[in-house]
């Protein structure tokens, strides 16, 4: 892309590059530590239609090494224009190379295609940063696992099909982590956590 | 600065010729810094101190090596129309950076013509000044060599 023609959508990230991207980095590990609690994520502010806790996310985590799939409804000029300046992240159309995607809820459907790792690497899996309207507006679901005392209820709206792909592409230790991010909030699922979909697997 | 780096589109070139003057100005910009200023901006990546590898080609095959690193400062501004300034500069001068990522954003815009002559042009002059005196000065410790005739054709 000839940045003459893309400087006109670029933006200011974070205000402190280097400070912002740690306390971002910081929320997202507590996030994973401890799965199903909501942790602030503010140090950004919005870009077009990404939230300022998913472009923290993007800021915090992407550069140069890390092959990034975006979502139809993301994939914009401006928004490819500010991940190539502030991150460099290449953005590539096939789901199998990337490290990171940047999905909405309409793509939650089908998960088939991100790498899940292998036996040997399982942490080069992909992770999915996930853009919601809202964290806790859906069905109440309960979460165990480690970083869980007993069990957490997380109400996260997502659609059954998302479970489903994701115990699809679950065999311990490969496995897909998300974040789910909405407003300034963000929520992490790591492969570990069990969700409890049915009554009777609670039992 | 070597015509053959400069780039084929002319526009690309004059640019090249006025960031490499903005580049190499150093504190000559701060007498600029007012009028620079004058117009609102914001700043879309903030002066940054970084390193970069500078690489140069040696032997008979002119095969790259590394020759070690610098501190590069890099600044992008933005000005209330929309024109975006870049600037690259040798150091850690973020000042420096800041007003040349501002000259160029002002550079690109319909006054264009204004600031070359007004900046541009007297900072060039100056440049180029002050490498003819320093080629002058190394010129006075040239030693000229003479071979005598080997009797070769």
């Amino acid at each position: 892309m000839n940045a003459a023609n893309s400087s006109q959508w670029l933006q200011p990230a974070f205000n402190d590059p280097v400070l912002d991207a740690q306390t971002s980095f910081r929320s997202a590990l507590k996030a994973l530590a401890e799965p199903g609690l909501a942790q602030p994520l503010n140090r950004a502010l919005a870009l077009e239609n990404l939230h300022p806790a998913t472009y923290a996310l993007c800021l915090a985590f992407l550069d140069g090494d890390t092959p990034l799939w975006l979502a139809p409804r993301f994939d914009t000029p401006a928004i490819r224009a500010n991940l190539a300046f502030h991150c460099g992240c290449p953005i590539i159309a096939e789901r199998e190379l990337a490290l990171f995607a940047l999905l909405d809820d309409s793509e939650l459907g089908d998960l088939s295609a991100f790498d899940n790792g292998s036996e040997r690497y399982p942490d080069q899996s992909c992770t999915l940063l996930i853009q919601l309207d809202a964290l806790s507006t859906g069905a109440a679901l309960r979460w165990r696992g480690p970083g869980i005392k007993d069990v957490r209820c997380v109400e996260l709206p997502l659609p059954a099909a998302f479970w489903q792909q994701r115990q699809a592409r679950s065999a311990f230790p490969r496995g897909l982590d998300a974040f789910f991010a909405a407003g300034d909030q963000v929520i992490g699922l790591p492969r570990s956590t069990r969700v409890l979909v049915n009554a009777e697997e609670a039992a | 600065m070597n015509r053959n780096l400069l780039h084929s589109n002319p526009h690309v070139a004059t640019r090249q010729r006025w960031m490499g003057v903005l580049a190499r100005a150093g504190g000559q910009l701060a007498a600029y810094e007012s009028a620079l200023r004058e117009a609102e901006y914001r700043l879309i990546r903030a002066p940054e101190i970084g390193m970069a590898l500078v690489r140069g080609r040696m032997g008979g095959t002119g095969s790259p090596f590394n020759l070690g690193e610098m501190s590069v400062t890099r600044c992008v501004v933005r000005l209330a129309d929309g024109r975006t300034g870049y600037s690259y500069v040798a150091g850690r001068d973020k000042q420096h950076a800041e007003l040349a990522a501002l000259a160029d954003a002002h550079l690109q815009g319909a006054e264009q013509s204004h600031w070359l002559s007004r900046l541009i042009e007297p900072l060039e002059a100056a440049q180029q000044a002050q490498q003819a005196a320093k080629a002058a000065e190394t010129a006075t410790t040239q030693v000229e060599f003479f071979t005598l005739v080997r009797g070769e054709d």
